[in-house]
């Protein structure tokens, strides 16, 4: 189980090296994102990166640290501010054989290469038969005190666009795991870090050169019987939190991580609820329409019969993300929160 | 770096085949007949009600895309507009299968999941397919010329967009980013002088697109859209300019729309006057076809020939697309993802796909 460490400098700024694994081989998400795209650079030379400030720099978050040094410059590649243009060459390159991995400062600005996401990546396979492998890398999420354009969680946009598939791991194994699963896929896939877990989750991760994590499998954190609690991201970490303290008054919240949105994993989300016959949805996108809407509507389609009282979803309101802390925690779902909406939930 | 605006005109007069052998100046009166013939010929199936969706005419425009296009080598890519039929044809495109595209079926190189004029062949001709929100491929275009530069092949990318497009800002991103990493690209504006109804005064406050080129800092080249030779030589200089690694050049080609922005446009915005004098005196077809007869490059009976070829090409490729199947309900779905097999599977006289 993965360990919890607050640190200082909560906006998770790249001011501080990336830093290493532990004597224990623990490793930050941080530094298993790190090393899913050395791996994979270094197994396969059509692997190169891409994007803003990612080369002397090391990028914002200090991902791409000293990468420069060992894979030059033109496969880490620092490009203009101009991000419509980082996708679209990514996916021409793509196209000519590379496997283009792109950067994006922050999930909040992926707005800015919107068309060449959603209309040139997306839809070109479908109409040609031509693969393009290219992952879309990006921090998204909020509870960092970012504010309105550094925490924003754009994964229901890509979800709902056919043709990319969505990835949003909770943990430094997942996140090793399915990068590199990732980079290996041939469709495109935008890959959402989250940036309050960069420096705070660790954990032991593989070093196996070949550890994957399959893109579309959920994942039961921690097993339960009397409801289910699916989420994914920075939400999963607040669903254990709330479970732990669940127990101790003698509630048994199973705890489902979704980790890819897009496939979703409805057999194992089903499955859960089927044992449970109670389902409380949590995400961190806007609760209208987000992803949380879909998954709803899948547990109230296909396991009616085995609910035992409404499927409740617990999600933002709809606003931009808030800038000051009381606003903040209040837009976002808190481990209080969880617990009243559970306690509801088991009243049925 | 100096623009330089109709330099290449001047150059062109001094050898008036611009390099071209005999076979290929008929080669390209063949291509721009063709694509004259078959606009014309769509237009007319377009407006009896016998060809579905839309179709977006390049008329007057086929003096740029035959002669942008014709400095091409096969594995150099092209990623065109939906004007640009005519440019993808000159590369290489199975007119059969275009119409097959045009009436939905099977066969076409979209398997029925795009229409018309949005269509491409990488595999085959090496053309991007098509897609609405111009100029989306120009920085498509840069990732494909990187891709060359970095394994230092010889090989081009050519974009072609049109005057709207170059209001666009990806218009001036990929144009930035080509420079910066001198990549091997040829920017082509087909300058038909009409954004849908907006003239040029409306989209560019430079007397020329081509001057924008200083700002990017790579040569900018304007040239007579009616002259197909002058396209040519423009576009040659600028091809091979990438292939030796001296980057990018932006050529702007000047034409007429003679037809509105789609077969539902009667653009009436277009002055009459302007439209008769492109019609009448600059037809670019017309002009080269007077030229290689004036030199005796053909006669009237090869002319003949080639206006005979290209009825024959063109009723077998319609008979080639109305015999051809439409694609079956139940395989919609696929072909989204990659591991479904489905683009790697042929596609069935049943209109379904088998391996």
């Amino acid at each position: 189980m993965a360990t919890k460490t607050l640190e200082a400098g909560a906006a998770g700024h790249g001011a501080e090296p990336r830093g290493k694994r532990s004597e224990a081989g623990e490793a930050t998400y941080l530094i298993a994102i790190a090393e899913a795209l050395w791996e994979e650079m270094e197994r396969d030379e059509r692997v190169f990166l891409l994007g803003e400030d990612i080369g002397v720099y090391g990028g914002a978050f200090k991902v791409t640290e000293g990468f420069i040094d060992r894979f030059g410059p033109e496969r880490v590649m620092d490009t203009p501010i101009a991000e419509e243009t980082i996708v679209g060459m990514a996916l021409g390159a793509a196209m000519e054989g590379f496997r283009p991995v792109a950067e994006f400062q922050y999930a909040d600005f992926m707005s800015s290469g919107f068309d060449e996401i959603t209309t040139a990546l997306a839809r070109y396979h479908y109409r040609s038969g031509v693969p393009a492998p290219v992952v879309l890398r990006a921090p998204s999420g909020g509870g960092v005190r970012a504010s309105s354009f550094h925490s924003f969680n754009p994964e229901p946009w890509f979800a709902h666009t056919p043709g990319l598939k969505v990835i949003c791991p909770a943990f430094p194994g997942d996140a090793k795991g399915l990068l590199k699963s990732a980079i290996r896929d041939d469709n495109p896939v935008v890959y959402l870090e989250h940036k309050w877990i960069y420096r705070r989750v660790k954990e032991v991760v593989s070093e196996d050169p070949d550890f994957l994590v399959p893109i579309g499998k959920a994942n039961v954190l921690r097993p339960g019987t009397d409801l289910s609690i699916v989420t994914y991201g920075m939400m999963a970490h607040q669903a254990l939190e709330a479970a732990e303290e669940l127990a101790q008054r003698g509630v048994s919240a199973e705890v489902v991580d979704l980790r890819t949105i897009q496939p979703l994993d409805t057999e194992t989300v089903l499955g859960s609820v089927a044992k449970t016959s109670r389902a409380l949805v949590l995400y961190e996108s806007h609760r209208f329409l987000g992803v949380g809407a879909e998954v709803a509507s899948v547990i109230a389609e296909e396991a009616f019969e085995h609910l035992d009282a409404p499927v409740a979803r617990l999600a933002p309101p709809n606003v931009p993300v808030p800038f000051s802390p009381t606003l903040e925690d209040a837009y976002l779902p808190q481990v209080s929160d969880i617990v009243d909406a559970v306690d509801k939930l088991t009243a049925w | 770096m100096a623009t330089k605006i109709d330099e290449m005109a001047m150059t062109a007069e001094q050898d008036w085949r611009a390099g071209l052998s005999d076979d290929q100046l008929r080669d390209v009166l063949h291509m721009l007949k063709l694509c004259r013939y078959f606009d014309e010929r769509m237009e007319a199936l377009y407006r009896q009600g016998r060809l579905p969706g839309a179709i977006y005419s390049g008329r007057g425009q086929e003096g740029t895309h035959v002669g942008v296009t014709y400095a091409l080598r096969e594995d150099d890519s092209l990623f065109p507009t939906h004007r640009d039929l005519s440019a993808q044809l000159t590369k290489g495109l199975d007119l059969k299968r275009v119409m097959a595209q045009f009436w939905g079926r099977i066969d076409g190189y979209t398997r029925g999941r795009d229409g018309n004029s949005h269509i491409g062949d990488w595999y085959g001709s090496r053309t991007w397919t098509v897609m609405s929100h111009l100029p989306i491929a120009y920085p498509v275009a840069c990732g494909a010329a990187l891709a060359y530069k970095r394994r230092g092949e010889p090989r081009v990318a050519m974009a072609i967009c049109g005057d709207g497009s170059t209001s666009n800002g990806r218009w001036h991103e990929a144009l930035n980013t080509s420079a910066i990493y001198q990549l091997p690209v040829v920017w082509v504006v087909n300058n038909n002088q009409y954004a849908y109804s907006a003239p040029n005064s409306l989209e560019v406050a430079t007397p020329t697109i081509a001057e924008r080129a200083d700002a990017y800092g790579m040569p900018g080249v304007r040239v007579d859209g009616q002259d197909v030779l002058k396209v040519y030589r423009a576009a040659h200089e600028a091809v091979e300019r990438a292939r030796e690694g001296l980057g990018p050049t932006l050529i702007e080609s000047v034409s007429l729309r003679w037809r509105g922005h789609a077969g539902h446009d009667p653009a009436k915005y277009v002055p009459k006057a302007l439209l008769d004098e492109y019609m009448e005196n600059k037809d670019p077809v017309r002009r080269f076809q007077e030229l290689l007869r004036s030199h005796e490059v053909v006669d009237e009976a090869a002319i003949a020939d080639i206006e005979e070829r290209i009825k024959t090409e063109f009723q077998e490729g319609y008979e080639f697309a109305q015999s051809s199947p439409f694609p079956v309900p139940e395989e919609a779905t696929m072909g989204l993802w990659v591991e479904d097999g489905y683009w790697q599977r042929e596609p069935s006289r049943e209109g379904g796909t088998q391996a």
